[in-house]
C-alpha cells in the first residue's frame, strides 16, 4: 500500500482569487514552492503546511489530506 | 515582510539557476575529453589544463553548493534557497555521490587491464561527481518551476 500526500491547495487558493505568486508573497516563499506543493511534487515540511493553512484561513487538515493506492 | 518584487526576482534567479546548471554540467562532462585525447604534450600545457580543469570543478562545486540569490539581499537568497531547492540539491549530491561510486567501480575494472595514474582516477571520478550532481539539480529546479 503506497501512500501520498493530497491537497486542496490550488482549489483553496482559486477560490480566494488569489495567484500562485501572491500566497507565495503571503506565506514568505517562492512561487516554486507554491507549485510544486500544489502539483504534488513536493511534500512540505510541518512548518511550512501550518503556514499555508494560515495564510489560507484553514486547519492543515483540510488543506492536506492522505491518499492510500492498493499497488 | 517578502514584497511581490521580491518572489519576482527570486523566480527570475531560479530559473536562470535552473537553465544554466545542466549545462554546465553537461559541458564539463563533454569538456574532459580533451584531456585524454593527446597522449603527449609539453609538460607546461598539461600542468596548464590541469590546473584549468581543478579551477573549474571547484568553481562549480562552490555554485552547486552556495549559488542562488547572493548580493541580492538576505529575502531573496531566502526565496531561492527555499525547502525546495535544498530538498532538490540533496537529491542533487545523492546522483553526485552514485555517479562517483559508478566511476570508481568502473576505473577499478579498468586498472585490471591498463594501468590508471592516481590523478586520472581522481580526474574522472571527480567529473562524473560535479557532472551528474549539477544535471540532476538543475534538472529537477526545471522540473519544479514548470507550471501546471
Amino acid at each position: 500500500m503506497a501512500e501520498r500526500l493530497g491537497n486542496v491547495l490550488l482549489a483553496l487558493r482559486a477560490e480566494r482569487g488569489l495567484t500562485q505568486a501572491a500566497l507565495a508573497e503571503m506565506v514568505g516563499v517562492s512561487r516554486k514552492t507554491i507549485n510544486t506543493v500544489e502539483n504534488g511534487v513536493f511534500v512540505p515540511s510541518t512548518l511550512l503546511a501550518l503556514k499555508l493553512a494560515r495564510a489560507l484561513g484553514q486547519p492543515v487538515e483540510t488543506l492536506f489530506h492522505l491518499h492510500e493506492n492498493e499497488e | 515582510m517578502t514584497t511581490p518584487s521580491d518572489i519576482d526576482l527570486a523566480d527570475r534567479l531560479s530559473r536562470r539557476r535552473a537553465r544554466m546548471f545542466p549545462l554546465l554540467g553537461i559541458y564539463f562532462i563533454a569538456g574532459q575529453a580533451v584531456f585524454f585525447r593527446q597522449a603527449e604534450e609539453p609538460a607546461r600545457i598539461a600542468a596548464f589544463k590541469i590546473s584549468a580543469w581543478l579551477v573549474w570543478a571547484i568553481v562549480l562545486l562552490v555554485a552547486l553548493a552556495f549559488a542562488g540569490g547572493h548580493f541580492r539581499g538576505a529575502k531573496v537568497r531566502a526565496l531561492v534557497e527555499d525547502e525546495v531547492s535544498r530538498a532538490n540539491r540533496l537529491r542533487g549530491y545523492a546522483t553526485g555521490f552514485w555517479a562517483a561510486a559508478a566511476a570508481a567501480i568502473l576505473l577499478y575494472v579498468v586498472n585490471m587491464f591498463e594501468p590508471v595514474t592516481g590523478r586520472e582516477a581522481i580526474h574522472l571520478i571527480l567529473t562524473a561527481l560535479v557532472g551528474a550532481a549539477l544535471i540532476r539539480f538543475g534538472t529537477l529546479e526545471r522540473r519544479a518551476l514548470r507550471d501546471g
